[in-house]
C-alpha cells in the first residue's frame, strides 16, 4: 500500500503546483487579471468570458476539486495521527474550496468585487492541500506510529 | 465510519450539489430545457446560428462525461455501503437506475441526429431523471450522516 500512496501523493503535489500555472494562464491569479478575463476590457478590446464557457469551466473545476479533495482527505484522515487536528484541517480545506467555487460564481453573475474572496480562498485551499499532501507523505514514510 | 471520513463524505456531497446545480445551468444555457430546444441544438437552426452537430462533435462532448459519470456514480453509490441501505433492494435498483439513465442521457443525441426526434424527449427526461436520482442518493447519504 505504501508505494501506491506515495505515488498518489506525489501526483497530487504536482497537480496543486500545475494548477497554479494553469489558472494563472486561463483565469488569472490577481484581481485585475480575473476581472479582465471574466468581464473583458473595452479599452483593450478584450471580450468578456462567454456565459457557457464560464459555466463549462466552473463545472469542470467542481468535478476535479471534489474528486481530488475527497481522495486527499481520506488519505490524510488515515495517515494523520491526531484525529481532532485532522478534522479541523479537513474542514478548513473543504470550506475554503467550496467558498472559492461559490464566490467565483457569484462574482461572475452578481458581485464582481467578490473576486478578492475567490483569490483568498483559492490560495488557502491550495496551500492547505499542499501541506496536507506533504504531511501525509512524511507520516507515511517517516512516522513510526502509523 | 470514522469522524474525519464522515466530514470528507459530507463535503463531497456538498460539492456534488454544486456539480448538479452547475450541470443544470449549463444544460439550460447551452441546450435549453424544452424538446424544441434540444432538437434545434442537435439538428441546427439557422435563425439561432446553431450548426448541426456531427457524430464526432457529440463524441467529443460525451467522451469526458463517460469517464466522469462512471467515476462519480461509483464513488457516490459506494458511500451507501456504509449506511443501513447497503443490503436493501432499493440500493440495487437505485444503482441500476442511475447507470442506465446516465447511459441514456449520453447516448440519446446519436439517435436524434439519425432522425429519431422522439429521442429529444429521452434526452430531456433522462437528464432530469438523472438529476433527481442523484439528488435522492445525496439525500439518503446526508440523512445517514445526520443521524450519526
Amino acid at each position: 500500500m505504501k508505494p501506491l500512496l506515495n505515488g498518489l501523493l506525489v501526483f497530487m503535489l504536482l497537480y496543486f503546483i500545475a494548477d497554479f500555472f494553469v489558472v494563472n494562464a486561463t483565469l488569472g491569479l490577481v484581481s485585475e487579471d480575473i476581472k479582465m478575463t471574466l468581464f473583458g476590457n473595452i479599452d483593450e478590446f478584450i471580450d468578456p468570458m462567454d456565459k457557457s464557457v464560464f459555466l463549462e469551466y466552473l463545472h469542470g473545476q467542481i468535478f476535479f476539486i471534489m474528486m481530488i479533495l475527497l481522495t486527499l482527505s481520506t488519505v490524510y484522515a488515515r495517515l494523520c495521527s491526531i484525529k481532532r487536528y485532522s478534522i479541523i484541517v479537513i474542514n478548513i480545506l473543504m470550506i475554503s474550496a467550496l467558498l472559492s467555487l461559490t464566490t467565483l460564481f457569484i462574482s461572475y453573475f452578481y458581485i464582481p468585487n467578490l473576486v478578492g474572496v475567490y483569490i483568498f480562498s483559492f490560495f488557502i485551499w491550495h496551500i492547505i492541500a499542499f501541506i496536507m499532501a506533504l504531511h501525509s507523505l512524511w507520516n507515511l514514510n517517516f512516522a513510526t506510529s502509523i | 465510519m470514522q469522524q474525519a471520513y464522515r466530514y470528507a463524505v459530507l463535503y463531497f456531497l456538498l460539492f456534488s450539489l454544486l456539480l448538479l446545480g452547475s450541470s443544470l445551468l449549463l444544460f439550460e444555457d447551452k441546450i435549453g430545457l424544452s424538446v424544441t430546444a434540444v432538437l434545434q441544438y442537435y439538428l441546427g437552426n439557422e435563425e439561432k446560428f446553431l450548426v448541426e452537430k456531427s457524430w464526432l462533435t457529440i463524441l467529443k462532448i460525451i467522451l469526458p462525461h463517460i469517464f466522469a459519470f462512471g467515476l462519480f456514480f461509483m464513488v457516490l453509490l459506494h458511500f451507501i455501503l456504509f449506511t443501513k441501505y447497503k443490503k436493501s433492494k432499493q440500493f440495487i435498483k437505485l444503482s441500476y437506475a442511475i447507470f442506465i439513465v446516465g447511459f441514456l442521457e449520453l447516448s440519446s443525441p446519436y439517435f436524434i441526429i439519425i432522425g429519431l426526434d422522439f429521442f429529444a424527449y429521452v434526452k430531456l427526461i433522462s437528464f432530469i431523471l438523472l438529476e433527481l436520482l442523484l439528488l435522492y442518493t445525496l439525500w439518503l447519504l446526508l440523512a445517514s450522516i445526520y443521524k450519526h
